[in-house]
């Protein structure tokens, strides 16, 4: 039993052998104990709808972050049964735990040293034999745990009844049968778990069982000399098997006392695999050293026969528990969609026509609330902001610097950014949920291994349609590091929401304005399009190049698992998505965007020798710009505006209106501001110097520039490299600039 | 603004330019690298690498094989030698280069340190095992001793590198095993590969490129004067008793070799609807992708089923244990499968 009240620094050192759950490790692991009576840990495959039974315990109640030093998600939540307070921490999905990528070990080492007070183990009910490969290495580390049967309306579907309580009888641990979609069972879950930790039931877990082989005698015998070395510890068995796996953070554990509490209290830091200086046990070490050699003598065959091992018990027993109806399964809804979505001829046309309604409906929705936030956040709250900034008795500058130049980059960020963002993920992880981005990935992985490449990217890429940084991010589930690269630099090649405003407007001024009005509205769409496909070719391109230059090297493997198509949780995705985009660019806005506001209000009033800082810059950068086809005023903006594309337009017509000294347009120097219709921005830019060259070039330096600052901050979270992240913004914008180079001068040429 | 023609001609030549310049691995800058490397303590290394290995193999080592494998002139090569008795590394004893136990233990480090990187390579990355020696050629003197440990415990210090040649302990002692060459078997015989002699370099690739990995199990079918004719993995291979020499191999006894000799087709050739019970995963899947396959559920004995081909082709996607995995085709290339066991959908397993 354990009632801490404080973590496990406050308890004297004896106390640590009665407590359940190790609190000092979970201190280490980010897990704040301070509330709670016990902790639940939730393991699983991936794809066993394992978070929806997270949410479906928590509520409401969680919250997310990352786990320790690593980039792996994590959520944690909290439930209480009666008088009792439970913690709930989602482990990473992993398929198991014996091998050494980071999911696993975490989810390892958080139940092998955390000690939770009960392991949850959620289970594919139409998929047993391989989660029950991962029940039972869970069984092997700890012997409080629950199985929760998960998705058995589906297994159902599919002709398949488990037999849970044969189940619960050869697992020894208790099984739950669960609809987490629909909350069946999850009480019973909740009751089972509250007697699990308090002990009122005791399980008896299954151990791996002893079959003819050679390897058992050297298990048997090391486990031996573990349990000698160490009285009292309860996973003898297991610490042999992972020491003749060679498994490094055991032996560690092993020889500074943290698995089995020999010296409690001493400081190896937890899930980085580094050592303090601390004093080693000799017993330990001599342990250590044996399994050494015995390994040695096993060679490489014994982790293949453990995995077999593992496997052949797990489908005796799925084998016992499943019954299968005598009629068979029902009419197969799952082939006959997939017949229609990855067939040969209509797999393609059904990929375009999703995305293509994606985009549309996140386009056309975002249409009135943003012009409702912009006159909401602009239109009624800045007059009033300048009102109060005159009640206060602000000198000019500060309510300019403020009003003008801060918020308004801030309001003007979150109105365009805000209504596309959140219509365009909850769509994404509407269709993510349900299944058919993995199957994107299955059908694109083709074209992008050609190209080097991952066929994950695929999705890494398509989340970079909605908005770039949170494609880089996204690229944590491709493992190998140098296609993950490749997938974080190309990812500013996919056109994100903030980019498209500005494509529009100049698609229909430079482009729709060649052709008859009749024509005009499908002319700049189809060039708006070619613009974003002409990003998918470069990402193919550039992948291309950096896996033949310096990202080269052999393709990985890909091995991707294909879910079942599953109805996704709608309004819950709704919600959900909403809450985290809206927070997120709520976050961005006032991290990146407002700083770039100050800056470019101060360029337009700060005046050295007559002229404004900004008209200095814009007629030094006019002769590069205009060698590109572009000139000094878009440069200029795209440097001040790196924080935010967004906000691209609204600066380069004010710098227009400034440097070509155009009266009676716009609220005056360094104020962004943005026209009503498309024929007025055309007159501006005309009178500014532009031509339908400038116009197709900015598409194209919008399309290939470098990313904006909150994906260059995201790059170099996520690589740590500052090598890389230079590389990923330098590589596109001198891209740019050789494409714009290149188109103005042929351009000029006829 | 000058026509823009001579823009484009001057853009284009600045380009090629800056790609003689700056090629990663091939450009002007890298070699100069690759140059600077090539002072000092780099050669100084090779050296004492190269004495270590006549010696292990019990041949004279004489300033003139240095200097060729060097690669450089007779005058550098008497510099680095005697750079090496100063540092009292070597010593010169009637013509022959030996090593001394201080010396000894300097190659030990750096040959660990190229095989520890070797293993890295082939285990945790995808690259060709054509190129796993020239690398660790350049990675091994770049190696400090801490970070060749921390290598070593973050592999599960491996016995052997990818060639079979054994990794010496931190503690300078190399577990040595009796060699015996392929050349030596009697036709057959059955046998698994247990080393492939990464020098002559040329040899190596050849014995790639004919598919031998370590692990493959072969029989030995017939033998002529300047020819061996094998089977291993359902093919015949014909090799010259120059390329036999450089392949170890220990003998199977005679029961054990029948049932990994006999899959004749792998996962890669099942067509629609056929389902096959998988027999082995080639030991050519290395480290963390074998792992991988088999927490999948892709373990000997397990039934799969073909479900569909990638629309862009290189995969299929297999029925395994009541879930669906996509694979690549080099990936299911390396499980093998009984077929005998193939099996229509609909008909008897």
């Amino acid at each position: 039993m354990s009632d801490h009240e404080q973590p496990s620094s406050a308890c004297p050192p004896a106390a640590c052998a009665g407590c359940q759950h190790h609190a000092g490790n979970l201190v280490k692991l980010g897990v704040n104990m301070e509330r709670f009576d016990y902790v639940v840990a939730l393991a699983g495959n991936p794809n066993t709808g394992k978070s929806t039974v997270f949410n479906a315990i928590t509520g409401l109640r969680q919250h997310t972050g990352n786990w320790p030093g690593k980039t792996v998600a994590r959520a944690e939540g909290g439930f209480a049964l009666g008088e009792r307070r439970f913690k709930l921490v989602d482990l990473p999905g992993t398929y198991s735990l014996l091998s050494t990528t980071v999911d696993e070990e975490i989810a390892r080492n958080f139940i092998l040293f955390a000690r939770p007070d009960v392991t949850v183990v959620v289970v594919d009910a139409g998929n047993l034999e391989r989660n029950l490969n991962l029940a039972l290495q869970v069984l092997e580390i700890t012997d409080r745990a629950v199985v929760c049967l998960n998705l058995i309306d589906e297994a159902r579907r599919h002709g398949r009844t488990i037999d849970h309580r044969r189940l619960a009888r050869d697992l020894g641990v208790p099984v739950v049968p669960t609809v987490a979609r629909t909350r069946e069972g999850i009480d019973e879950l909740l009751t089972t778990i509250e007697q699990v930790a308090t002990g009122e039931t005791v399980c008896k877990p299954r151990r791996l069982g002893k079959g003819a082989r050679k390897v058992e005698q050297t298990i048997e015998s090391l486990a031996l000399d573990v349990e000698q070395a160490f009285a009292g510890v309860s996973n003898a068995r297991w610490i042999a098997i992972r020491l003749l796996d060679g498994d490094a953070r055991i032996e560690a554990a092993l020889e500074t006392g943290e698995l089995t509490d020999v010296a409690p209290g001493i400081a190896a830091a937890v899930g980085d695999g580094t050592l303090a200086a601390v004093a080693v046990n000799p017993a330990a070490r001599a342990v250590v050293e044996r399994a050494r050699s015995l390994r040695w003598d096993l060679g490489h065959g014994f982790h293949d026969e453990l995995t077999e091992a593992l496997y052949t018990e797990a489908a005796s027993i799925a084998d016992r528990a499943t019954i299968l109806d005598a009629e068979g399964p029902d009419f197969d809804l799952d082939r006959a969609i997939d017949r229609l979505v990855t067939g040969k001829w209509t797999g393609f046309p059904v990929m375009i026509a999703l995305l293509t309604v994606v985009f549309w409906l996140t386009i056309a929705g975002a249409n009135v609330p943003s012009g409702l936030l912009a006159q909401l956040l602009i239109d009624k709250t800045q007059p009033l902001l300048h009102q109060f900034g005159a009640w206060a008795h602000f000198p000019g500058w500060l309510s300019g610097f403020l009003f003008d130049g801060v918020y308004l980059a801030t309001a003007w960020v979150i109105s365009v950014m805000l209504p596309p963002m959140a219509i365009f993920f909850p769509l994404f992880t509407l269709l993510e949920d349900a299944g058919y981005l993995a199957r994107v990935s299955f059908n694109l992985d083709g074209l992008f291994k050609r190209a080097g490449a991952h066929g994950k990217q695929a999705l890494t890429m398509s989340m970079g349609f909605g908005c770039n940084a949170a494609g880089v991010v996204a690229t944590r589930i491709i493992d190998s590091p140098r296609e993950r690269l490749i997938a974080i630099i190309t990812n500013n090649f996919a056109l994100c929401n903030g980019r498209w405003p500005t494509q529009i407007l100049i698609g229909t001024i430079f482009i729709g304005g060649l052709v008859p009005a009749h024509l005009a509205g499908f002319v700049s769409a189809g060039a708006v399009v070619s613009v974003a496909l002409l990003g998918v070719v470069f990402t193919f391109a550039v992948s291309w190049l950096l896996s033949r230059t310096v990202l080269k090297g052999e393709p990985s493997s890909f091995s991707l698992e294909i879910p079942p198509y599953r109805p996704p949780r709608f309004w819950r995705t709704l919600y959900t998505s909403l809450i985290d985009r809206t927070l997120y660019v709520l976050w961005r806005a006032i991290v990146f965007a407002a700083p770039a506001g100050a800056v470019i209000w101060l360029s337009g009033n700060i005046h050295i020798g007559g002229s404004s800082v900004a008209e200095h810059m814009v007629s030094g950068l006019d002769p590069f710009g205009l060698l590109l086809g572009l000139n000094g005023v878009i440069l200029l903006a795209y440097i001040v505006a790196i924080p935010a594309n967004e906000i691209i337009i609204p600066t380069i017509l004010m710098f227009t209106v400034m440097t070509a000294g155009v009266a009676g347009v716009g609220p005056g120097a360094g104020v962004m501001f943005e026209l009503d219709s498309a024929s007025d921005v055309s007159r501006l830019l005309t009178a500014g110097g532009w031509t339908t060259l400038t116009g197709i070039n900015l598409m194209l330096f919008s399309l290939l520039h470098n990313p904006c600052s909150t994906t260059i901050y995201t790059i170099w979270k996520e690589t740590r490299s500052a090598r890389w992240t230079v590389v990923a913004s330098v590589l596109p914008l001198l891209l740019g600039f050789v494409v714009c180079f290149v188109v103005s001068q042929v351009w000029r040429l006829f | 603004m000058p026509a823009p023609l001579i823009n484009l001609i001057v853009f284009l030549l600045g380009g090629a330019l800056a790609g003689i310049v700056f090629w990663p691995g091939r450009g002007l800058l890298s070699r100069s690298r690759r140059g600077r490397m090539l002072a000092s303590r780099v050669q100084l290394e090779d050296a004492l690498k190269h004495i270590y290995h006549h010696e292990a193999r019990e041949q004279t080592c004489t300033l003139s094989s240095l200097g060729g494998a060097l690669e450089t002139t007779a005058a550098r090569t008497i510099a680095v030698v005697t750079k090496l008795q100063h540092a009292g590394l070597a010593r010169v004893v009637d013509g022959r280069l030996v090593l001394t136990e201080e010396g000894t233990r300097y190659a030990l480090e750096v040959v660990r340190a190229h095989r520890l990187w070797e293993r890295y390579l082939a285990d945790e990355t995808g690259v060709d095992p054509q190129e796993w020696h020239a690398r660790a050629e350049r990675q091994e003197h770049a190696l400090t001793r801490a970070e060749a440990d921390a290598l070593s415990e973050r592999l599960g210090h491996p016995r052997f590198d990818p060639h079979g040649d054994p990794i010496p302990t931190a503690d300078g002692s190399v577990p040595v095993d009796p060699v015996v060459p392929l050349s030596a078997l009697e036709p057959g015989e059955r046998a698994v590969v247990t080393h492939l002699e990464d020098e002559p370099e040329i040899v190596y690739a050849q014995l790639v490129a004919l598919g031998f990995y370590l692990g493959m199990v072969l029989r030995l079918d017939a033998r002529a004067d300047q020819r061996l004719v094998c089977e291993a993995d359902g093919r015949k291979i014909v090799l010259a008793p120059l390329l036999a020499e450089n392949v170890s191999i220990q003998r199977l006894p005679a029961g054990e070799a029948d049932v990994m000799v006999s899959v004749e087709s792998s996962l890669a050739d099942l067509d629609a609807g056929e389902s096959a019970e998988i027999v082995r995963i080639s030991a050519a899947c290395r480290g963390l992708e074998r792992r991988r396959l088999m927490d999948l559920g892709l373990v000997p004995g397990t039934r799969v089923a073909f479900d569909q081909r990638g629309l862009s082709g290189g995969l299929s996607a297999y029925r395994v244990r009541g879930s669906i995995i996509a694979l690549r085709d080099e990936q299911a290339r390396l499980i093998g499968v009984a077929r005998s066991q193939r099996v229509k959908a609909g008909e008897q397993a």
